[in-house]
């Protein structure tokens, strides 16, 4: 028989150290205490909601950065330990938004390619919770196409002149850096061997003005940003030029695979369950039911993708797959909410908590297959990954 | 994966491959009971590897077992090898002794005298071969002859027989077996889920296969976008089958379902609510990759659909386990349900 994709695409169960349930507690009796005053809308909103404050609480408890290197500030601790953090934050409506980013994927990248002098400043900051990265690779004209980017970092004798235009970069108008990709050479042949990473401090540069952009729930996160004659010192290139694209992709697994990629809308779960305990025939638990065989399952298998990461592997077309359906999933759970109970969904302040938090969420979930890669482009690195494409 | 496990897999993987091509389907569904074949997994111990080592079995797990019965999903393999584990990890666990020959797995509700066991009306896979009867009742594992019992064939829609069973049958051995009233409902469902992620993976692998062979237009379908979605959501639907049976086979091994507090219980109802679903989409997309080649008798995609229809409606489908976990779910409220998911 030829060799069987189903046998190459396995996800094996992966259980949590039992030394992990002390922390999981304390994070939970953490974010009991902290979160009893924050909205519903708030809460509901998650990695999506931004509050300087919560993340440095978060950040003076050790909760950030926490597999960063000791030597920087980090705390030197596992993927797992982190993990834990991720998920009971999520679970809990923390509004992590400020510190995301930097947890995610900015502190790892620094301390894999800044200089020594970058990763004793800007580490430290990351693990208080001080320092709110955004994400600059989105583009007017290159979307899912991202390689197609145009914005240009020229070599000058003093560093680099950056000009062109980013869009939908989450927090740039309040951020304290951004990590950019730019094209650094002109060579039209080398589409994607061209771009390079830059890691930018906002407060120190002068002609980038972000603009927000109004999203339709209202809410202003995203932003479109113009870089005019923007001077950056040399020591902004991150890592090697030309190798931006490797660069990025190596976090990718890590960004597809995360709890973030099926919770979403956990919080509306928990809602929906409260709303509906007293009245539920037998097949609005069934569905219901449904919905928590799909949350254990994804939480299987983005777990057995951490450990496959801690293990060194690089499990690129088993992330899209996580991503994939764990996208189908949360998207999916607004829509299930208001077919099971008969609530109207409500803007924030009126209605019950869950009327509100489904208001929320309703019209926050045509945003979860566009963050992080489309479902499109994800079927496109599958069938790859499948050899068929 | 240990070392047990991966020569497990392999050899009745190329079991099955060498004698189970579509041709010997085909003929087993016209001629009936393959008794040599039975016997060749029997000397294999393949029908035993849940038995002691006392009763010449692998004394050996869930998760070891797991590589097996995903295998008799793949192959869609027409006999009764799972069951057969199931009765004799029943034996184990009750240090009975199960005669040679097919045992007959009885799920449903029987009445126990202290002579016989009276069954009405029971499904029992494979019951006109079965030599004996097992059953689980108020604590006693009970083994049985068959001779005196109706026994009236009726397959399932995989062609697979789930006779009707009825009359007293004399009892054979009884032991305390100190395990919940359900179990055999419960593993029944286990050991399907895990029969649909083997039958689940064997319709990617056809349809990735197929789509890269058959061309239209010029091109083979696989270079298709419209077609490489339909495989991606495949992939991913057949990928995590496969994840959630696997991760409730170690629970169990790790838990039980005797225990109090969390045990494989909810990962079962889990696999087997989740597997029970995802058959609707995994034919559904399985078959239209295929065109009408895949819904002919001759090519035999049909032996796997078929058995993933039937499975994903026994030991209870997507509705009875999803309720089990909605009412599980109401019950904690909604601050105990993520507890519930990871505690
Ligand atoms: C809330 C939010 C926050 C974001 N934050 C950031 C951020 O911080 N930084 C950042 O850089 N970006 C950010 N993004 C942008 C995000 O990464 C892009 O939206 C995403 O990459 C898709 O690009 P696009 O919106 O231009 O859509 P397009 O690429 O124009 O795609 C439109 C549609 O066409 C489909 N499509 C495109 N190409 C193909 C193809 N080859 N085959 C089939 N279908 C195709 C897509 O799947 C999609 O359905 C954010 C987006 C959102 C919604």
């Amino acid at each position: 028989m030829a060799a069987s994709i189903a046998d190459s695409l396995r996800f094996e169960p992966c259980e949590f150290p039992a030394s992990l349930v002390e922390l999981r507690r304390e994070v939970r009796e953490f974010l009991r205490q902290e979160l009893g005053s924050y909205s519903v809308v708030k809460r509901s909103q998650s990695w999506e909601a931004y509050d300087a404050e919560f993340s440095a609480k978060l950040g003076a408890k050790g909760w950030i950065g926490m597999t960063l290197p000791t030597a920087y500030g980090g705390h030197g601790r596992s993927a797992f330990e982190r993990y834990v953090v991720v998920e009971e934050c999520l679970v809990a409506g923390a509004p992590t938004a400020f510190h995301w980013v930097a947890d995610r994927q900015s502190g790892p990248l620094i301390v894999r390619y800044a200089t020594e002098a970058q990763k004793q400043e800007i580490i430290p900051k990351i693990t208080a919770g001080k320092a709110c990265f955004a994400i600059g690779m989105s583009e007017p004209n290159s979307g899912s196409d991202l390689a197609s980017l145009r914005s240009r970092a020229e070599r000058t004798d003093n560093g680099w002149l950056v000009n062109g235009t980013k869009i939908w970069t989450s927090n740039a108008h309040r951020a304290d850096y951004m990590i950019a990709l730019f094209r650094t050479d002109s060579d039209p042949d080398k589409k994607h061997a061209a771009l390079s990473q830059f890691v930018i401090d906002l407060s120190q540069v002068k002609g980038i003005t972000p603009r927000p952009i109004q999203n339709l729930a209202g809410g202003r996160n995203f932003n479109e940003v113009s870089f005019v004659d923007v001077e950056l010192p040399p020591e902004a290139l991150i890592g090697t030029e030309g190798e931006g694209w490797k660069q990025v992709t190596e976090e990718l697994a890590y960004e597809r695979s995360g709890p973030e990629r099926y919770l979403s809308c956990f919080f509306l779960l928990r809602q929906l369950v409260d709303a509906i305990k007293d009245t539920a025939s037998a097949a609005t638990l069934a569905r219901l039911g449904g919905q928590i065989a799909w949350a254990t399952t994804l939480r299987n298998m983005s777990l057995s993708i951490a450990a496959k990461l801690h293990a060194g592997e690089d499990p690129l077309l088993a992330a899209a797959v996580v991503k994939d359906l764990g996208c189908q999933f949360e998207q999916g759970l607004p829509g299930l909410a208001q077919e099971l109970c008969e609530l109207e969904p409500t803007l924030e302040g009126c209605g019950t908590d869950y009327q509100q938090v489904l208001g929320s969420l309703v019209q926050l979930a045509p945003s979860f297959s566009l963050r992080g890669g489309t479902p499109e482009i994800m079927h496109g690195i599958i069938a790859k990954g499948m050899g068929i494409r | 994966m240990n070392e047990m496990r991966s020569i497990l897999e392999e050899s009745v993987n190329r079991l099955f491959a060498d004698e189970l091509d579509w041709d010997a389907l085909t003929r087993i569904e016209q001629q009936g009971w393959p008794a040599s074949l039975w016997e060749q997994v029997c000397a294999q111990g393949i029908d035993r590897v849940l038995a002691s080592e006392a009763a010449g079995g692998m004394a050996g797990s869930w998760g070891d077992v797991y590589p097996l019965l995903r295998a008799c999903g793949r192959y869609a393999v027409p006999l009764p090898i799972a069951e057969a584990n199931l009765c004799h990890w029943l034996a184990r666990q009750a240090h009975a002794e199960l005669p040679a020959g097919v045992p007959g797995l009885v799920s449903q509700e029987v009445f126990v005298d202290s002579t016989h066991v009276t069954v009405t009306d029971a499904r029992v896979p494979w019951g006109s071969q079965a030599q004996t009867l097992v059953v689980v009742h108020a604590g006693e594992l009970l083994i049985t002859a068959t001779s005196g019992l109706e026994i009236t064939r009726e397959d399932n829609i995989g062609r697979d027989p789930r006779d009707h069973v009825s009359g007293r049958a004399e009892i054979l051995s009884r032991s305390p077996l100190a395990v919940p009233a359900d179990t055999v409902h419960l593993l029944g469902a286990l050991i399907r889920s895990a029969q649909i992620a083997g039958g689940a993976a064997a319709a990617l692998d056809l349809a990735v296969q197929y789509a890269s062979e058959r061309e239209q237009f010029g091109r083979p379908l696989s270079k298709f976008q419209a077609i490489q979605h339909h495989l991606a959501d495949l992939a991913g639907l057949v990928a995590s089958a496969d994840a959630i049976v696997m991760s409730a086979c170690e629970v169990f091994d790790q838990r039980g379902i005797a225990g109090a507090g969390r045990d494989a219980r909810f990962e079962i109802a889990v696999a087997k609510c989740r597997t029970s679903e995802a058959v609707e989409k995994i034919t559904r997309l399985s078959h239209q990759i295929h065109g009408a080649i895949g819904f002919t008798y001759e090519y035999g995609l049909h032996f796997v659909s078929r058995r993933l229809w039937a499975w994903r409606a026994e030991f209870g489908g997507s509705s009875e386990w999803g309720e089990y976990l909605g009412r599980a779910a109401v019950e904690q409220g909604g601050d105990g349900l993520w507890p519930l998911i990871t505690d």
